[in-house]
């Protein structure tokens, strides 16, 4: 066993101590640093990659389900939209934020937003559906200064009376067009499951002499790779356009 | 006989026996003299003015108690806030700083339950909150500003001294009436509490009654023409300290201590119940502050202001006795809880000590008859 000698400071040291104490608290009393933000009238500054609500673009959706197969919480439920395509809605009672669908779009449909105080009554409307994530929730602004942490040896509020965009501009990302090829024609089954895999119908069987063949219509293919996924002898790949 | 005793009875009633001893402000007589022509409203302004019911009212009794437990609870959160760089209460009256928080919470205690468990004692659980404001608002009455007091006499600091060492016995019954762990446990660290700074703080009091040579605080007022502080700074540290003791504040906050013992024998107390038996410690810190700036900070005196009149006093004793109950709100920022060997060992030694040697300068100032 250790014994751990505590050390007793003198009378002399004790009262310095004590004083000492008493004067860092007058200091502090006096002038005193400060770390909080009055959060709606204030809020704190953001970067653009903040990981917050996500906002979705049908248009630049191409219904590749990555952002499903990556979500690791599963909150992201692909549902079928009107014009046969499908799309994602997110379940914000298992999202974790980790923003791994907004890294995985190839179309950046999804993007990211510094909103990150949305209130839901029920664990229902947690359950956001498609068409509430093309337009940002409807956000009360109190606030009137933006605070940023400035992290010096010393924590430093800084105030700057202006509002913060809270869904910051998405660069446009250069979409590479990519379709799905057949390489290996000869070790095709023809089982058909890519052509009920496509959500854009690109793919059909044709018959020719007898023998099948599959035909990729590499106008209607929007790159999305669920054949290439789907393919039970992983004969086809996306290639560049 | 019959008559006559009426006859006194009607004279100590009178208006003009409360206008022998009233209380004089020069800058609003005019208004008083009009007032007091006037039937009725003339008869209550003469009680109210009339120098005990003064004392009773206005200060250093109800109106002033008031306000400074209002006061003292947002200032004491407010500036541990500050220190700690948080913010405090703010969001009721915002321009304010949240400044009527304390009025909040009271009106909110007001309108919640008050439940009374089942291993209660239900009558001295309910009881015991209530009847602890007599020992709590009695000493007022003799506490003297100026030449505004409640009961003149002689024995006004014993009495004070004796009635205020009587909470500490209602804060034990009422955490037995409580019934429950904490309460027991809280009542057992206030009862040992009690013990350990009682003695020092009588000890600290008959050093300054030996100073004075009186017990009559008017007089003990009046001697001061250096202040006690200065007379005997020792008595005061002891003082000082055994009043922090006596209204458990931080450091020695140990029969509440809320984060371990969720306030110790307060635990079953909710509602209304609660706000009373919560503000118990702050009315007490109150008198013994009142009390400290009574024997140390020279009371009353000051340079008088011709315009306020008797009321120069007032507030002089006001700013005083507001200086100490700040610092005693200060210690809360900075000091960390004792525990209760550590706070039972000091007092029992090293207090015992200094307060001893707090009677023997007391009676060397005695025999020099320097006040």
């Amino acid at each position: 066993m250790i014994k751990i000698k505590v050390r007793k400071p003198d009378m002399v040291e004790n009262i310095k101590l004590h004083l000492d104490a008493l004067l860092t608290g007058v200091k502090e009393a006096v002038k005193p640093g400060t770390i909080t933000i009055e959060y709606p009238r204030e809020r704190r500054w953001l970067p653009d990659s903040f990981r917050g609500y996500i906002l979705f673009t049908p248009e630049n959706c191409i219904s590749c389900f990555q952002c499903s197969f990556v979500c690791p919480a599963n909150a992201i439920l692909m549902k079928k939209s009107e014009n046969n395509r499908y799309y994602p809605s997110i379940d914000y009672a298992k999202c974790i934020f980790c923003h791994f669908c907004v890294d995985s779009c190839p179309g950046s449909a999804l993007r990211q937003t510094k909103i990150h105080d949305v209130v839901y009554i029920d664990l229902d409307e947690m359950f956001c559906p498609t068409e509430n994530m093309i337009n940002p929730p409807e956000i009360v602004r109190e606030d009137e200064y933006t605070v940023e942490y400035l992290m010096d040896l010393d924590i430093i509020l800084k105030r700057v009376k202006e509002r913060d965009d809270l869904i910051p501009e998405v660069k446009p990302v250069e979409i590479i067009k990519e379709y799905s090829s057949c390489y290996e024609p000869d070790s095709c089954l023809a089982c058909g499951i890519c052509v009920s895999s496509c959500p854009n119908e690109a793919i059909s069987i044709t018959s020719l002499d007898g023998e099948k063949r599959l035909k990729i219509d590499a106008d209607r293919c929007t790159g999305c790779g669920i054949c290439v996924k789907e393919c039970p002898v992983q004969i086809l790949k996306l290639v560049k356009g | 006989m019959i008559m006559e005793a009426v006859y006194e009875l009607l004279k100590a009633v009178s208006k003009e026996h409360f206008m022998e001893n009233m209380v004089s402000i020069p800058l609003i007589q005019p208004v008083i003299d009009n007032l007091l022509n006037i039937p009725l409203v003339g008869y209550v302004v003469a009680l109210i003015l009339w120098k005990p019911m003064f004392a009773l009212l206005i200060f250093p009794g109800l109106l002033t108690l008031m306000t400074v437990l209002l006061f003292i609870i947002w200032f004491e959160r407010k500036l541990t806030a500050r220190i700690q760089w948080r913010r405090g209460p703010l969001e009721i009256l915002r321009w304010a700083g949240g400044i009527i928080q304390a009025l909040a919470d009271g009106l909110r205690y007001f309108f919640q339950e008050v439940i009374v468990h089942r291993d209660a004692h239900k009558p001295y659980f309910i009881q015991l909150p209530i009847l602890i404001f007599i020992p709590v608002l009695l000493p007022l009455l003799f506490i003297p500003a100026g030449s505004i007091v409640g009961i003149k006499t002689p024995y006004a600091l014993p009495v004070v001294v004796a009635i205020v060492s009587l909470i500490p016995v209602f804060i034990v019954a009422i955490g037995w009436a409580s019934n429950s762990r904490f309460a027991y446990v809280g009542t057992i660290r206030e009862a040992f509490m009690y013990f350990a700074y009682e003695i020092p703080f009588i000890l600290s009091v008959v050093a300054m009654i030996l100073v004075y040579g009186t017990a009559d605080m008017t007089a003990i007022v009046e001697k001061q023409t250096i202040p006690g502080i200065i007379l005997n700074p020792v008595a005061a540290l002891v003082f000082f300290i055994s009043t922090i003791m006596a209204t458990s504040r931080l450091p020695f906050e140990i029969p509440e201590a809320d984060q371990e013992i969720a306030f110790g024998p307060f635990v079953e107390y909710s509602g209304i119940m609660f706000g009373l038996v919560m503000t118990i410690a702050y009315e007490k810190m109150y008198i013994l502050a009142l009390l400290m700036s009574v024997l140390f900070l020279g009371g009353g005196n000051g340079f008088p202001i011709p315009l306020l009149g008797d009321l120069a006093p007032v507030i002089w004793m006001f700013l005083k006795t507001m200086a100490v109950m700040v610092a005693l709100a200060f210690l809360r920022s900075i000091y960390a809880r004792f525990r209760l060997d550590q706070a039972l060992r000091l007092s029992w030694t090293t207090m015992l000590k200094i307060s001893a040697v707090a009677v023997l300068i007391g009676a060397a100032l005695n025999i020099a008859q320097v006040a």
